[in-house]
């Protein structure tokens, strides 16, 4: 692809854009507060962030369950949505995502394993012990399909994927099986949740969230480079390794902090990059920044789905994304390749 | 190169014979009797050999020996069995129209959707008998597959990578909506529907074999025709047409009859993964033969690999009880990358 059939940027859609991201978030995040077992009027969430109370009953339900819940959304939807935009660009994959490419599947297996099953880790570690999942994981993802007839094409990777995903999904429900206390605990957590977020997991999970997403905002502009191909980022100055291993790391502390927070939630990462590149075309310096927002936004909205769609009863956040996300994996699937 | 083979060229029933084929099938026979005795044996209350050869054909031992033997070990066995046949021959069957060695029923979604109306039929039906699950897990795996078909055929005559790659986009939708389903289901129905989708045998009573043996019944015999067309299909589009296969018909027969073997197989034991990838791919290293005879290897070889998958589940761990789906899984996914690394590039991948 030569870089003049790229398309043009808009400069008027830039403008407004921004500022539409903004408000919606701003009001997802809102509803997402004022909605559940309880409604709270919309002009209560704000007064009760704005100036809270002490002793008034509602206020109370919002800094203690509502609100951690909303920023655990907020962070989890940004951090996936991230790493699926920084994948698709560096992999030139339409269809790779952290879910379907292993991470998610290795992060949690590790999670499994090392604090259900050995009882070895203070919670804190989660986060780290997530890292080195995701990162096995992607690791014997990219070997297996870079060894396949034709190199990693988006079908060898994405069927690698789905072997690695489909033993360390039969590992783990052979853990669970082996040592059902652990079961106990993590089977809410194994389908992808929000529902009891702690503020602890977050503050353990929030410093690597940053340190990926300020890796992949200081290298969005390389990846616009190397998404046009190799070559073109190696003429136009990308070290193209470096860049890698970057972005790397990136993806897998995103993931990790992701999985530590919320358990596997799978779609998130494939769908919000494309949204994103719809409105914004191919630049990576407006695709990260706008896939995190995008990512908060449907991540918000979805667990307000998995909250309302069959109240009382709730249903893990990420069926609802996974609800979603499979008809758009099939459309990539018809459009794309 | 050649082959020693028992032919018949002439006559009103003509055969041709690969021995070495022949050899395997009697090999894999004897493993299944041996597997078979085997898991006969074990369990919180073993038996040996005589105990067990005494109780199947003449006066049991005692009455533990007797309830142990026919009301729970031989027909759980039994069960594994038959269910790894089919599946093994539905993936046969896919792998053959498809002509993509990678095409499994657990893979492409077949085995999903029969799983979301067994599910759907224990969740909200739960007084109904469980004869209707074969049922319902057919009209939800052909619902399935017609609508993998119909999104993957509209472009360049559903080239058969689009065919596996929607299969799993749709698997995973599937998989979602049983999830919601047993989370919105009452607790105990949901806690009975959760231990069948883990594909486990353990609770497999006559009742399963009665009508899985009469669902084997029907569909089988229509593999004996099926395995004509299905040669001709192997090589090629092109070959078939000109040899008189009338492709389409033929195709959507083929896969309808590949979806009803899964959709059996699903309905009484959940799904099991990786078999119907597999076997047929073990029958393939075993021995060369012609599409007929490698129908014949991949069933034997199913129902070794169910039957002894079972058998582990069960002894490993014991006294905990892995169900034989995960077993399958461990077992297949190395087989699966060992078959995408060894896809060569010139086929489209």
């Amino acid at each position: 692809m030569s870089v003049a059939a790229l398309p043009e940027a808009r400069p008027g859609a830039r403008v407004g854009w921004p500022v539409v991201l903004l408000a919606l978030l701003a009001f997802a995040f809102l509803a997402h507060i004022a909605v559940g077992a309880k409604t709270v009027p919309l002009l209560t969430v704000v007064e009760a962030l704005v100036a809270p109370a002490d002793g008034e009953f509602d206020h109370i339900i919002i800094w203690s369950l509502r609100l951690p819940r909303a920023v655990a959304a907020v962070m989890v939807g940004a951090g996936l949505a991230v790493a699926g935009a920084l994948m698709q660009g560096v992999t030139r994959n339409p269809l790779a995502e952290p879910g379907l490419l292993g991470l998610l599947s290795g992060a949690s297996f590790a999670v499994v394993v090392t604090v259900g099953f050995f009882g070895l880790a203070a919670p804190g570690w989660i986060p780290l012990i997530a890292a080195v999942g995701a990162l096995a994981a992607a690791a014997l993802v990219w070997v297996i399909a870079a060894h396949a007839g034709g190199g990693s094409t988006p079908m060898t990777l994405i069927l690698s994927g789905a072997a690695v995903t489909a033993l360390l999904a039969a590992l783990v429900t052979l853990v669970n099986l082996l040592d059902e206390q652990s079961f106990e605990q993590l089977r809410v957590w194994l389908t992808g949740t929000l529902a009891g977020r702690r503020v602890e997991t977050l503050l353990w999970a929030a410093p690597w969230m940053l340190a990926g997403l300020v890796v992949a905002l200081g290298a969005a502009r390389q990846v616009t480079a190397l998404s046009m191909g190799d070559d073109t980022a190696i003429g136009l100055g990308v070290d193209v390794a470096r860049l890698r291993l970057l972005i790397l790391f990136a993806v897998v502390v995103l993931t990790a902090g992701s999985v530590a927070i919320a358990g596997p939630m799978g779609f998130v990462g494939l769908v919000v990059p494309h949204v994103a590149r719809m409105i914004f075309g191919h630049d990576y310096r407006l695709i990260v920044p706008t896939s995190a927002f995008c990512g908060a936004i449907f991540l918000l909205l979805a667990d307000i789905v998995a909250r309302m769609a069959l109240a009382p009863i709730e249903v893990s956040t990420g069926i609802v994304t996974a609800l979603v996300g499979g008809p758009v994996f099939v459309w990539l699937v018809r459009t794309r390749l | 190169m050649t082959e020693a083979v028992w032919e018949r060229r002439q006559g009103a029933v003509t055969f041709r014979l690969p021995k070495r084929a022949a050899a395997v099938f009697a090999m894999l026979i004897a493993g299944l009797t041996a597997v078979l005795v085997v898991s006969l044996m074990t369990g919180t209350y073993p038996l040996d050999v005589s105990g067990v050869l005494s109780t199947l054909f003449a006066e049991a031992p005692n009455d533990t020996a007797e309830t142990v033997v026919w009301e729970f070990r031989f027909p759980r066995t039994i069960v594994a069995m038959l269910a790894g046949a089919l599946l093994a021959l539905s993936g046969a069957t896919l792998q053959n129209v498809t002509r993509n060695p990678l095409a499994d029923p657990s893979l492409v979604g077949v085995s999903q959707g029969a799983s979301l109306a067994v599910v759907s039929l224990i969740v909200a039906f739960p007084d109904t008998n469980p004869a209707w699950r074969p049922v319902a897990a057919f009209a939800g795996a052909l619902l399935i597959a017609a609508i993998i078909q119909m999104i993957a055929m509209r472009r360049t005559g559903g080239a058969t990578m689009r065919f596996i790659l929607t299969g799993i986009g749709l698997a995973a939708f599937i998989s979602a909506c049983t999830q919601g389903l047993l989370t919105y289901g009452n607790i105990d129905r949901a806690q009975s529907a959760l231990g069948w989708l883990a594909g486990s045998v353990h609770a497999a009573t006559w009742s399963e074999v009665g009508w899985l043996s009469v669902c084997t019944a029907l569909v089988v015999p229509f593999l004996f025709w099926a395995s004509r067309p299905m040669a001709a299909i192997r090589m090629g589009n092109d070959t078939a047409i000109s040899l008189g296969v009338r492709l389409r018909a033929t195709r959507i027969a083929l896969i309808t009859l590949s979806v009803a073997l899964a959709a059996f197989a699903v309905a009484a034991v959940g799904p099991l993964a990786f078999v119907g990838l597999i076997a047929p791919h073990i029958a393939r290293r075993l021995a060369r033969s012609g599409v007929g005879l490698h129908l014949a290897l991949s069933a034997a070889s199913g129902a070794l690999l169910v039957g002894l998958a079972d058998f582990l589940g069960r002894a490993a761990f014991a006294p905990i009880q892995i169900p034989a789906g995960i077993v399958t899984a461990i077992l297949g996914v190395p087989v699966f990358v060992w078959l995408i690394l060894r896809t060569q590039s010139r086929q489209q991948l």
